[in-house]
């Protein structure tokens, strides 16, 4: 029995390596995941049904508007170009929409946490009448008429009776696959590459000033901090107080992840900064005192203009094209086709 | 990687054998229970969408009651016996069948109390997507902040100075302090079924229609009238 047991398991493994579709890992040196893979063990059916998923409009409730609408591979799966992103009928929200990588190692979603686990994520957008605008009740019954999807729903999970379980987990499945590690930096850790002396002087000011927040390898730590920005009245946007309705969580908003920040502008939970410049102007004399200061944020930042240079030239290191440009990720022109 | 994929892939066989194993085992010496739900206005039976006088003038009507019941627990003079495990149940006065739930118990073993769950556990809450009565579709997931609705009262009343008069009472948050859950505990004087009277003129009378028409996410209020709402589940003494 044990035998047959470790071919199984075996057969399992080998049935993952085969595949080029299924891009997830875990890389090296890195924690175990947050994500209870046990409660959606990965496949590549449900993975590319997902990625379907995610590709499709039908999610809205007019069929316009998709995931990747705001959530674009080239933009490290963000919405480029716009402070506050945009959805159903060009209604426009109150937030930057996050850039979506590493997924299984993130225990809470959405700037103020509102959201306690993955599979639950996209039901916010799904029915924000400023995103999506639909119900998911709706997309369940529009996925059960549809001409694919039953049949994609059977082969991923046995049961061509589509659920909103179904429809969730398999969402989460593609993103789950969102791994990116394979940045300069990364590289350089690896030991496969090496940083130019500004690079490096930029990652020795990085440890000094920011690591704390935004700690390796994932680059933030997860945590809530309030980063000294001034309330924009025309928003006031209290971040996760709005969730715990505790004082003590005003204008704290999530540590958001710096890889690829080279392609995830504009920044800040409203996007008020274009440019990683701006970004950096503001943490070295624009940080506005009030109770809830982030304590690592309570003595000044010090930089040179030389030193906002290397410092940049550090964070341009975590840019990661493999990820970016990875076909795994991108639209699945023959799921739709079939 | 391979070791650690071979150690998941054990488990989930490991797992799938183990549940297997007892439910054969419970499906051949078990005891049937079951439990009836029994919406009341008073002492009348509630029906959707009907007025109801509350004063010489106003009158209110329920259009939506929906509420989760799980984790069945039974004990034999406060001695646990029995506990039925990932149990939940969407109970909707809009399905009929749901309001009556079967439930198996050991066999020959008396119990003279039940205790079960109004609403989902916080651990439930935070483990992801589920499906039957759990999933999302069914109307009970808030989708602006991660949390089940334990508890869902709607209606109209004149006294409600509301678009169409409506008022909307959503109960739950798994999160202190406005952790939703209530627990009922019923006293039993048989083991074969029990009935349950929720009286909905009694919990509205806890409140102010005219100035808290709405509840609809995790707050103080919240988790002060699921506790209202938890007190008028009462066993019904019909024999």
């Amino acid at each position: 029995m044990k035998k047959l047991l470790f071919f199984l398991s075996i057969l399992l493994l080998t049935a993952f390596h085969q595949s080029d579709n299924n891009p997830f890992y875990i890389p090296k040196k890195w924690k175990k995941p947050t994500y209870d893979f046990t409660k959606n063990p990965l496949s590549i059916a449900k993975i590319n049904l997902g990625k379907a998923l995610f590709y499709d409009p039908i999610l809205s409730r007019d069929n316009t508007v998709s995931c990747t609408t705001c959530h674009s591979q080239y933009n490290a799966f963000t919405h480029v170009d716009h402070s506050l992103s945009h959805g159903i009928d060009d209604k426009i929200g109150t937030r930057n929409s996050p850039a979506l990588m590493n997924l299984a190692w993130q225990p809470i979603f959405m700037w103020d946490g509102s959201i306690n686990h993955l599979d639950m994520q996209a039901l916010a957008p799904i029915s924000h009448p400023n995103e999506m605008g639909e119900t998911i009740e709706n997309v369940v019954f529009k996925l059960q008429k549809s001409a694919i999807y039953p049949t994609a729903f059977h082969t991923a999970f046995g049961d061509s009776a589509i659920t909103g379980e179904h429809t969730l987990k398999a969402i989460s499945q593609f993103l789950l696959t969102l791994v990116s590690a394979n940045s300069k930096y990364d590289k350089v850790i690896r030991k496969e590459a090496k940083f130019t002396k500004q690079e490096k002087n930029g990652y020795k000011l990085f440890k000094t000033n920011c690591s704390t927040c935004h700690q390796e390898p994932l680059f933030t730590n997860h945590q809530f901090e309030n980063n000294g920005l001034p309330i924009d009245t025309t928003l006031n946007d209290f971040g996760r107080m709005n969730i715990t309705k505790k004082p003590k969580d005003a204008r704290k908003f999530k540590v958001p992840t710096l890889r690829n920040i080279e392609f995830s502008y504009p920044y800040m939970h409203d996007g008020r900064f274009k440019k990683i410049r701006e970004v950096l102007n503001h943490y070295t004399k624009d940080i506005e005192h009030s109770p809830t200061l982030s304590e690592h944020l309570q003595q000044p930042i010090i930089l040179t203009s030389n030193e906002k240079i290397d410092l940049t030239a550090f964070l341009l290191t975590l840019s990661d094209k493999e990820f970016l440009f990875n076909p795994a990720y991108s639209y699945p022109k023959g799921f739709f086709d079939k | 990687m391979l070791f650690r994929i071979c150690i998941i892939s054990f488990t989930i066989l490991f797992y799938s054998c183990k549940t297997s194993e007892v439910s054969t085992l419970s499906s051949t010496s078990t005891d049937k229970f079951s439990i009836t739900f029994q919406p009341t206005f008073g002492i009348e039976k509630l029906i959707l969408n009907q007025k109801y006088p509350i004063n010489e003038i106003d009158s209110l009507e329920i259009n939506v009651l929906r509420f989760y019941i799980s984790n069945f627990e039974f004990y034999n003079h406060n001695k646990l016996i029995h506990k039925v495990l990932n149990s939940h149940h969407l109970i909707d006065l809009e399905d009929e069948k749901s309001l009556e739930i079967n439930l198996e118990t050991i066999q020959n073993q008396p119990f003279n109390k039940i205790k079960c769950h109004l609403g989902i556990d916080s651990t439930t809450n935070v483990s992801g997507a589920f499906g039957g009565d759990l999933d999302p579709t069914k109307g009970m997931y808030w989708t602006w902040q991660s949390g089940y609705i334990n508890f869902k009262l709607e209606g109209k009343s004149e006294l409600c100075p509301t678009r169409n008069n409506q008022f909307q009472y959503h109960l739950g948050g798994y999160q202190s302090p406005f952790y939703a859950l209530q627990t009922l505990e019923f006293d039993l004087n048989n083991s074969a079924e029990m009935k349950i009277n929720i009286d909905v003129q009694a919990i509205l009378k806890n409140i102010d229609l005219a100035n808290k028409h709405s509840i609809m996410s995790p707050s103080d209020n919240a988790v002060k009238l699921a506790k209202v709402v938890a007190k008028n589940f009462e066993i019904k003494n019909a024999h």
